[in-house]
């Protein structure tokens, strides 16, 4: 017995969800703390009220984005061959807006009015079409994750009617699916476009951003589900992976990359011709000041063109290594992308004065409370996917067939 | 301005008419405020002058208005600005919220906490606001302050300042300057002249001892503020940006003749 658990603490699994759940408890501690003291705890104020709870928020979003896409190939482009790839997608997709609820609930004031939004529209507002978009996202996202939990070995055992059930509502797939593309083309869109819409804020106030937003998205959700697929298949049995079938999705995400770059070229450029007040300083601060390591390295460099060049050369890509830092470096190119667009806006201050041209900075970093709550955060979506591959299956893609046969036996029941 | 609000709004609604739903909430976004406004039209249309000539710094009104709007001594609903001096005189800047006629926090507030008054008063309804500080992002103003921790205990600045009018604001809300609309609410009701008489007159403008500030109704071709904005060059701040704002600034000129410059005696 003692031996059994010593070889049980030997191992690496056990280790890495005693150092997640260490994080989890360390982030329910800065949570307690906030919800008992108030936003107060954090580096937040008046003239930078959002950070990097947001930035986490918008990223996590944003790398979520995998499970609209991948419903939307396998379901109504009926490229069959990716619905063990979409069904990973769906549940990193489930772990990114949750935890972009848990940071919002962290980030607002009066967390316990976080149903106001669906309460008392404002149908002008963006944020507002964002929580709108996000709530029946997540519902979207919980039905498309249930199958899966009735698919496990643990649940058919001991509850089998009720494991049959989950199973059924796959069924309703291709309906999620164009619900899903629906619902995620408006709102990742529309995070940008709750900057893009600020007329105060000169760096955020152009209709670039809406587009920059999803098109960021649409290559870094895809690649972030194709990085974890890796990553489990390199380190469990338990994932199955064909690695044929994930080449494809970097394919096309090297293909997103190359119109996300375009985009972003002129959406640059375009700011950089003649000065306007707080436009000019933002940009700058992006391309040569604080921000400039960041957005030339982070966003540029790393962001876009290296994983560019990886994943559209086969010879390159064919390297695993290459082809798993390709993906890592877009992943982190994304984050960058949202830390720098919210922070722009908010470091060069806004200008009222009626003869005052003169640029005014101010200053943000989280405090070890908001880097340990968001911490927490992380970790939570890092476990959840850990016991989503060891007891959920969600990357494993042997399991095509099982999937499908339950559907035409729903449909005979119905009739 | 009404033209392109219009286009604006009529684009929106289109665009979002494939969802039936969207029309129901615009609908119902009317109703739930239109309810809390005293009436669906108002013949006035409330605005402030501050005249930068006669404004000496003192901060008289931001004490006043934490008095009467039981604000913490850590926000301030109208700051004053020194801006550089003019030869030998200082020149100030008070800025309260400029009470926009387009209000960018009314637009984008995500559960319709701000909005507008039909006599023109942007309002923030503290009861549903979320904290989420979207508007402070909004404004160009720097108007809005977010309720960082709850403000307990005594009120430093009563009684010497005035007495709390309006109840204290919970923790977790953005605030903002309202105009004193209590005050004027209840001059009206009494039959009082806002911007006349002292009790229908916003807290600021009472406490200003150099009569620095003016209120009235530019809907009154008579109200101080309609002459004096008629008599006086004036500018508004970020004009550019299309916010119309209700606050008027009358700028320090070298050669302040007598008789030119309003005042403040009524």
């Amino acid at each position: 017995m003692f031996k059994q658990r010593l070889t049980t603490l030997a191992k690496p699994f056990t280790w890495w969800v005693i150092f997640l759940v260490v994080l989890i408890i360390s982030g329910l501690g800065a949570a307690a703390l906030i919800f008992i003291r108030g936003l107060v705890v954090t580096n937040l104020t008046d003239l930078v009220p959002w950070g990097l709870w947001i930035s986490i928020d918008l990223s996590s979003i944003a790398l979520g984005a995998g499970a609209f896409l991948l419903s939307a190939a396998v379901y109504l482009l009926k490229i069959k061959r990716l619905q063990p790839v979409a069904r990973t997608a769906v549940f990193i997709g489930l772990i990114g807006y949750s935890m972009a609820v848990m940071t919002l609930l962290l980030d607002i004031g009066r967390p316990d009015r976080f149903w106001h939004a669906v309460a008392f529209w404002n149908v002008h507002s963006p944020l507002w079409e964002v929580t709108m978009c996000v709530t029946f996202y997540l519902t979207v996202l919980v039905l498309e994750v249930l199958p899966m939990f009735g698919g496990s070995d643990w649940m058919q055992e001991r509850w089998p009617n009720l494991a049959e059930k989950l199973q059924s509502i796959h069924h309703f797939a291709p309906i999620f699916a164009v619900i899903g593309l629906g619902l995620s083309l408006l709102h990742q869109s529309s995070l940008g476009a709750t900057y893009g819409v600020l007329k105060a804020r000169p760096i955020w106030y152009r209709p670039g951003l809406p587009v920059l937003f999803i098109v960021s998205a649409m290559a870094a959700g895809p690649a972030m589900t194709v990085l974890a697929s890796h990553i489990a298949g390199r380190l469990t049995p338990r994932a199955i992976i064909k690695p044929e079938l994930l080449d494809q999705v970097s394919k096309f995400v090297g293909w997103v990359l190359v119109a996300y770059l375009y985009l972003r070229f002129w959406d640059v450029l375009a700011m950089s011709y003649t000065y306007e007040p707080a436009r000019t300083e933002g940009l700058n601060m992006l391309t040569q000041g604080p921000l400039a390591l960041n957005f030339w390295m982070g966003e540029i460099f790393l962001g876009i063109l290296l994983p560019m060049i990886i994943l559209l050369s086969d010879r390159l890509r064919s390297q695993q290594r290459l082809h798993l830092l390709a993906l890592f470096l877009i992943v982190g190119g994304l984050v960058a992308y949202r830390w720098d667009t919210n922070m722009v806006g908010q470091l060069v201050v806004f200008n009222y004065l009626p003869q005052g041209l003169t640029p005014q900075y101010t200053r943000y970093i989280p405090s070890l409370v908001e880097i340990a709550a968001g911490a927490g955060v992380i970790a939570y979506g890092l476990l959840a996917f850990t016991l989503g591959v060891r007891y959920l299956k969600v990357v494993n893609h042997e399991d095509v067939a099982e999937e499908d046969v339950p559907v035409p036996q729903v449909v005979m029941a119905g009739d | 301005m009404t033209a392109t609000t219009l286009k604006r709004r009529d684009f929106l609604k289109i665009g979002a008419a494939g969802l039936a739903t969207t029309a129901v909430a615009a609908g119902m976004t009317r109703k739930q405020h239109g309810a809390a406004d005293t009436a669906e039209t108002s013949p006035h249309r409330w605005a402030m002058v501050i005249d930068q000539s006669k404004c000496t710094g003192c901060e008289y009104c931001t004490m006043a208005c934490r008095a009467n709007n039981d604000v913490s001594p850590d926000i301030s609903w109208t700051r004053v600005i020194q801006l550089e001096s003019e030869g030998t005189k200082d020149v100030f800047l008070p800025i309260p919220c400029m009470q926009c006629g387009d209000a960018p926090c009314v637009h984008i507030c995500p559960v319709s906490a701000n909005y507008q008054r039909p006599d023109g008063i942007v309002m923030m309804d503290y009861d549903r606001c979320i904290g989420c500080r979207y508007c402070e992002m909004a404004c160009p103003y720097g108007a809005r302050s977010f309720n960082w921790e709850t403000f307990e205990g005594e009120n430093p600045a009563v009684p010497t300042w005035g007495q709390p009018e309006v109840e204290r604001r919970p923790r977790g809300v953005v605030e903002k300057c309202s105009f004193c609309y209590q005050r004027i609410d209840r001059g009206l009701a009494q039959g009082l002249t806002p911007g006349v008489d002292p009790a229908a007159t916003p807290a600021c403008v009472m406490a200003c001892p150099t009569g620095a500030r003016m209120f009235g109704d530019l809907n009154d071709p008579n109200s101080i503020v309609s002459q004096a904005l008629a008599e006086n060059p004036s500018y508004r701040l970020r004009e550019d940006l299309g916010t119309d704002p209700r606050v008027y600034y009358l700028p320090v000129r070298d050669t302040n003749k007598e008789g030119v410059t309003c005042s403040n005696n009524a």
